[in-house]
């Protein structure tokens, strides 16, 4: 004996080979006749039914099924008894045999089609041992149904229905329970006689029932094997004449079973054993087993009633599953709605879902989450540290495949980063662009716990290679460690449809996008047509009320009054002054439109030549210029020139008063720009009210302070916006004002 | 004898304004006015009302860009399409630097482009500057003392 876990498993696939369904033989308690249902004459018996007809099975081949029976049974009546499509044994009728025959008593003829002949089952009537009398079981089931009503969980319905089965039956053990997805089964419920040990809260492993056992418990939901130590009766001959193959017997009540499984019964201790199967959405989802130390007979009524129970149970099981799962996907949608609202109202997905921190984790039940973009790793509650993240959305870019991914044990499922599996057990993934690697994460942590096994779940393999079933069934503990909860499917379902959903949203923004572009094409030529008409018909008035205040002034000057002159200046001074402020208009609305013309350059150039021009407007006032030595850069000189010019005049203009004027212009290089700076020590300005400095048409003084059209800052800013730098100002009332901008040092644009 | 100037001009403000700016730039040419572009058509080809006038093309012609019946730009075109014209010096004078209007101008071969200054004495100026350069500079005559007016003002 081995076990090498090689063989192990070659010997668990060979138990899943063996074709229990045609085992080629019977259980004894009672015998099998195979018929031709044309003509009704016998294809195969079973070995033992010699026992009951006193005639050998190989003689009753060919034989006429009329000539089996008494007179009393016609089959070809009571076959009409059964419909058309069952698939179980049906109860026909009960038959007497021939008259000769060794056994005299009535027998119950249990009927199936199958694998092209008629199978029919002939079985005594047996009263269970300490069940004697209990014929009718209509009154128990039914109080039963009424009962599994009140039970809200699943593990009281389980338990209810473990007693009730163990009354009816009369079996010493009762236990129900529940295949987990690998096929592990935990015991939820059990009702035992004093003396039977106690299996409730342990796991059978998977490979105790193998593939194909698994298969034929979910098509035939019940399993009856009476005596352990059974002496199977062979069918004569042994194949099926109709396919030439051994019979499947995958319905039939009396099917043998593998020697391997009554082995491990006798290992268990338990000589007789009945399973009904729990069947869920035509899934194995558990089973009620029932053992007994000693053979014990199971009549056909109460298997009947135990099918009955068990079919109850499903369909009970299957309601509150599907009521939980229901409301599971209401609280799942309700989120997913919450978080699809909040992404519609932010600018993006990111900041949307982040405003939602807690509903981003409910929604998968998850500690940690995070949401990467292009630029952004955003992460909520428990995560990996953003290095770890990153690398993990490293890691799902190069491995493609399924948007969704979903790991219940990094340190398995992601070996590449061991570091990982340091934060997090638990991995949930959804790519959530079709284009760049943008993820939503969630995580959970290591959920390390401890399974109860009955018995250590190895089992052993025997020298020819066959399975040795186990002979302990003693509480081993193991210790299961690097899981996290598992991903629940309705979880991954509700990733599937956020992703759906924000794929959308994303698209939609781009269209959003693509409309307000089109609306702002539109609203520039707009504009350009008003700012033309502007300088056309608005300019023409303004000169000439200039142009005639002037030559008055000029030509009746002397006969004016004091007050009429300085009324005519008023007149000069305003045209002027809306000449300019159209001009400026004009001038700012150009730039927006006109192509950069990058080139190399030199701003201590540019601001010598801005300070000679601007020198009139400080004659006769001291003024202090700190000019550093500052960098090259590539931008459009003129309109550069412009930004200067209007940072330069202002901080002249707003110094004015102070002895002396400090003026400095200064450069920061950082990574990716270069950061210019005009600062004053002039009258600074509150920063209340910053973010009105830039817009057009803002000033922050009164005009007798400091004259000005509102233009200037405006088109600082939009000229730095179009080098694709930042504009930004800081000042204290009375304290001086700095005005920094930005130019990248690689401009990508012109 | 000078050559005249020949003032194209719509607007009668605009107008007054022009005659006033070349008479203080004190300039000794005459100064014919029109008022549209049909009539500086006319002028310029010697057609109906301008049949009978002396022949010889103006020193320069100042064309307001917008002018009622044929625009400004639909003048220059005919000038610079007219061998006998050709050679005339173009002064558009327009109250933007705004639009199409500068490039058209340009590629139909305007001399020079001025947009008129809200100001009245820059006004003063540039018509100023104007004149001299294409009815004087261009064509100098003899014993003119005014070239260096520009550095006395």
């Amino acid at each position: 004996m081995t076990t090498d876990p090689t063989s192990l498993d070659q010997a668990i696939e060979r138990c899943a080979q063996e074709p229990i369904q045609v085992p080629g033989s019977i259980q004894p308690q009672g015998f099998l006749l195979v018929l031709d249902e044309t003509d009704l004459r016998v294809l195969q018996a079973s070995e033992n039914a010699e026992r009951w007809l006193g005639v050998p099975a190989r003689a009753l081949a060919g034989q006429a099924f009329a000539e089996l029976v008494g007179e009393g049974f016609d089959l070809r009546q009571q076959l009409a008894n059964l419909p058309d499509d069952e698939i179980f044994p049906f109860h026909i009728g009960d038959a007497r045999l021939h008259q000769g025959a060794p056994w005299p008593a009535a027998l119950r003829v249990l009927a199936h089609r199958h694998d092209q002949v008629l199978i029919l089952e002939f079985e005594p009537h047996r009263d269970s041992p300490g069940n004697a009398g209990k014929d009718d079981y209509y009154p128990l089931v039914r109080a039963f149904v009424s009962t599994l009503h009140q039970a809200t969980r699943i593990d009281e319905l389980l338990q209810q229905s473990v007693r009730q089965i163990k009354r009816i039956t009369g079996f010493g053990r009762v236990k129900a329970y529940r295949f987990d997805s690998e096929g592990t089964g935990t015991v939820l419920a059990e009702d035992a006689d004093p003396g039977y040990p106690s299996y409730l809260g342990l796991c059978f492993p998977a490979s105790d029932i193998p593939r194909q056992a698994r298969e034929l418990y979910r098509i035939n939901r019940i399993r009856v094997i009476e005596d352990a130590n059974y002496r199977p009766s062979p069918l004569v001959p042994a194949a099926n004449p109709r396919t030439g193959k051994a019979l499947d017997m995958s319905f039939a009540a009396l099917r043998s079973v593998s020697p391997v499984h009554l082995q491990y019964m006798r290992n268990m201790g338990t000589l007789a054993s009945m399973s009904l199967s729990i069947v869920v959405n035509d899934r194995l989802w558990g089973l009620v087993s029932c053992h007994h130390e000693q053979p014990r007979p199971v009549d056909f009524k109460t298997r009947t009633a135990c099918e009955l129970l068990a079919n109850v149970l499903s369909l009970q099981i299957e309601a509150i599953e599907s009521h939980d799962s229901t409301r599971q996907l209401l609280d799942l949608r309700q989120r997913i709605v919450r978080m699809l609202a909040a992404m519609a109202d932010h600018d993006s997905v990111s900041d949307g879902l982040l405003a939602l921190p807690e509903v981003m984790l409910q929604f998968a039940g998850a500690t940690g989450a995070a949401i990467i973009s292009a630029e952004r790793c955003d992460l909520i509650g428990a995560t990996p540290p953003v290095a770890q993240v990153n690398a993990l959305a490293h890691w799902l870019a190069q491995r493609g495949g399924d948007a969704v991914f979903h790991t219940d044990n990094v340190r398995r499922d992601v070996d590449e980063l061991p570091e990982l599996a340091r934060h997090a057990a638990g991995v949930l993934a959804v790519a959530i662009s079709q284009i760049h690697s943008h993820y939503l994460l969630w995580f959970r942590p290591e959920q390390a716990h401890t399974v109860n096994w009955a018995g250590r779940p190895e089992k052993t393999v025997a020298p020819q290679g066959n399975l040795n079933p186990r002979h302990s069934f003693e509480r081993w503990q193991e210790e299961v460690r690097g899981f996290s909860a598992p991903w629940d499917p309705l979880i991954i379902e509700g990733v599937q449809e956020l992703r759906g959903a924000v794929l959308g949203i994303v698209l939609r923004k781009a269209e959003e996008m693509a409309q307000l572009a089109g609306e702002l094409r539109r609203s520039n030529k707009e504009l350009e047509a008003f700012s033309y008409s502007v300088s056309h018909d608005l300019r023409a008035p303004l000169r000439h009320i200039a142009g005639y205040s002037e030559l008055l002034g000029e030509i009746e000057g002397a006969k004016l009054s004091e007050r009429g002159k300085r009324f005519l200046g008023h007149i000069e001074d305003a045209a002027q002054f809306a000449g300019t402020l159209v001009d400026n208009l004009l001038n700012f609305s150009q730039m927006g439109r006109s192509a950069l013309r990058l080139t190399d350059v030199d701003l201590n150039t540019l601001i010598d030549a801005i300070r000679t021009e601007l020198a009139p407007d400080y004659a006769g006032r001291a003024v202090t210029w700190e000019i550093a030595e500052l960098p090259k850069v590539i931008a459009d000189p003129a309109f550069i020139n412009m930004v200067l010019h209007n940072l330069i005049a202002n901080a002249i203009k707003y110094t004015r008063g102070r002895d002396p004027a400090r003026i400095e212009i200064a450069a920061v290089r950082h990574r990716h720009e270069i950061e210019f700076l005009v600062r004053d020590n002039g009258v600074g300005f509150d920063m209340a009210y910053v973010d009105k400095l830039f817009g057009v048409f803002q000033r922050l003084h009164r005009m007798e302070e400091f004259e000005g059209t509102g233009i200037g800052l405006a088109s600082v800013r939009r000229i730095i916006e179009r080098h694709d730098g930042r504009v930004w100002a800081e000042g204290r009332i009375d304290q001086g004002a700095s005005f920094h901008f930005t130019l990248p040092l690689h401009p990508t644009s012109a | 004898m000078l050559k005249p100037i020949l003032l194209v001009e719509d607007n009668p403000r605009d107008l007054e304004l022009t005659l006033l700016a070349l008479e203080r730039s004190q300039l000794a040419n005459e100064v014919i006015v029109v008022r549209d572009g049909a009539d500086a058509l006319d002028y310029l080809l010697r057609r109906n009302a301008y049949a009978e006038r002396d022949d010889g093309n103006p020193a320069v012609m100042l064309l307001d860009l917008k002018l009622p019946k044929v625009d400004g730009l639909e003048v220059l075109k005919v000038v610079r399409d007219t061998a006998e014209l050709r050679s005339i010096p173009i002064v558009m004078l327009t109250s933007s630097r705004e639009g199409p209007d500068l490039r058209r101008a340009y590629e139909l071969g305007v001399n020079a482009y001025v947009v008129k200054p809200v100001e009245f004495k820059e006004f003063v100026t540039a018509i100023s500057d104007l004149g001299m350069f294409w009815a004087v500079l261009n064509e100098p005559p003899p014993g003119s003392l005014r070239l260096n007016r520009r550095g006395s003002n």
